[in-house]
């Protein structure tokens, strides 16, 4: 099962070789109390200790699948479930240092049901998490 | 004995659910409070949706059977911006409606919410939403499902919105559309969370309906007739049992006198603290049956 908070405990790791690391992922619950189809995910902003790494520069990770915001917001047949987790992808040479580290994430969710100018909706949490591996 | 007949929505669980609640958790705690009804997400607990696989199927159909609840409303949603640069054609919404309607009743459910998308902050529906509607009613009418947008604030009963839906039914003299109402709108105290989210001054601001948009609970009586299902919102239910935003002596009261007959479905909103929900659950059960009750013995007015 998935944990009650949005960012995950698992799954917040470095990716890329070892020793040359490219980046991390941010594992997250779906940002939204239902299923979802992708193309209403607009995606996610990510900071890590006050560093922020801007919506249009990662991707998602769901299953076998990585999209960036561009094929995320075509995406209108592949859904995410409310039981099936994803990956934020972070482009950082070099990834992050082993350790807590302050973790925010801020989903943005649109909901046709929203009036068109609010549409984009921000969820956002944070927590402290830790990076294991190097 | 009341008339009213009792549910729960799986939506009032939400965030606890798939972390510290499966669907046969869900199914217990609402078969535990004395309800006989299951209200769902479509896209939420229909694993797989839209295309569950027969495993799952044969599980839903034992939990059914296994905790006595008759599947009420199954919610939906229409995708209307389907991109940001697109919205659904005609076409394409009402197959995403026919989808979901023949997905409804093969689950047992006899009303669907669609949620359609809006056009203003008044929550107007996107004109298209009648195109979508009307081709699917011969088929919501052999597969016995009324198909019940809800009346959800900010938008009240006396406005636009409300008349266009009942102009529509008037229209077409259909029986398979009808009013869902979200008790929401009788909020009459502002709310401190919404969901997951504590309520800070900007979101008052933005949102102004979290005040509570205070409906007049009378003003049930006038459009009852056209009212198929009730989703009974709530967020917040203290030790005396007392609800700290909806005023329910006046709106059980209004229910009663109208001839309402049909499900009072909880739907808790309040904080997402992990199994909060639970025990508001039962909480609100026991107030709304402990009101038709008195309702029924001539002591609430």
């Amino acid at each position: 099962m998935l944990e009650h908070q949005l960012i995950q405990s698992t799954g917040f790791r470095n990716i890329g070789p070892v020793g040359a690391r490219t980046g991390f992922a941010v594992r997250v619950r779906i940002p939204n109390y239902h299923g979802t189809r992708l193309s209403q995910l607009d995606g996610f902003t990510v900071t890590v200790d006050g560093e922020v790494f801007p919506f249009e520069q990662n991707r998602l990770g769901i299953r076998d699948e990585v999209y960036t915001l561009a094929e995320l917001r075509e995406e209108t047949t592949a859904r995410w479930g409310l039981l099936e987790w994803g990956e934020i992808l972070v482009d950082k040479p070099g990834g992050l240092v082993p350790g807590v580290h302050h973790v925010e994430v801020l989903a943005r969710i649109r909901y046709s049901y929203f009036p068109p100018d609010v549409h984009v909706f921000p969820m956002h949490e944070a927590r402290m998490a830790t990076i294991c591996v190097a | 004995m009341g008339s009213l007949q009792y549910g729960v929505s799986v939506y009032s669980y939400v965030n606890d659910y798939g972390s510290v609640m499966t669907l046969e958790d869900a199914f217990d705690h609402i078969a535990d409070t004395g309800a006989t009804g299951i209200e769902i997400l479509g896209e939420g607990q229909v694993e797989g949706y839209p295309e569950p696989s027969s495993a799952w199927l044969d599980r839903w159909f034992g939990l059914v059977d296994r905790y006595k609840l008759q599947p009420t409303n199954f919610c939906a949603w229409v995708d209307t911006r389907v991109t940001l640069t697109r919205n659904l054609t005609v076409e394409e919404g009402a197959a995403e409606l026919a989808r979901d309607l023949r997905l409804a009743h093969r689950l047992g459910f006899k009303f669907l919410r669609p949620k359609f998308g809006v056009t203003s902050h008044e929550l107007d529906p996107d004109p298209q939403w009648q195109a979508y509607v009307e081709r699917n009613l011969d088929l919501a009418h052999q597969l016995g499902i009324v198909i019940c947008p809800e009346i959800h604030a900010p938008t009240p009963i006396r406005h636009r919105v409300t008349q266009g839906y009942i102009d529509f039914i008037e229209r077409t003299g259909t029986t398979n559309f009808g009013l869902m109402i979200d008790t929401g709108i009788f909020q009459d105290r502002p709310l401190t969370h919404w969901g997951s989210h504590q309520i800070n001054d900007e979101a008052r601001k933005h949102m102004a309906f979290l005040n509570g948009i205070k409906v007049p609970p009378e003003q049930f009586l006038d459009i009852a007739q056209y009212v198929v299902f009730i989703q009974a919102k709530f967020h917040d239910i203290d030790d005396s049992l007392e609800d700290l935003n909806i005023p329910w002596r006046p709106v059980m009261s209004a229910i009663k006198r109208s001839g309402y007959s049909g499900w009072l479905s909880s739907e808790y909103e309040g904080l997402r603290s992990p199994w909060r929900a639970i025990d508001q659950v039962r909480r609100q059960q026991v107030l709304l049956r402990k009101l038709e009750a008195e309702f029924d013995a001539g002591v609430l007015a």
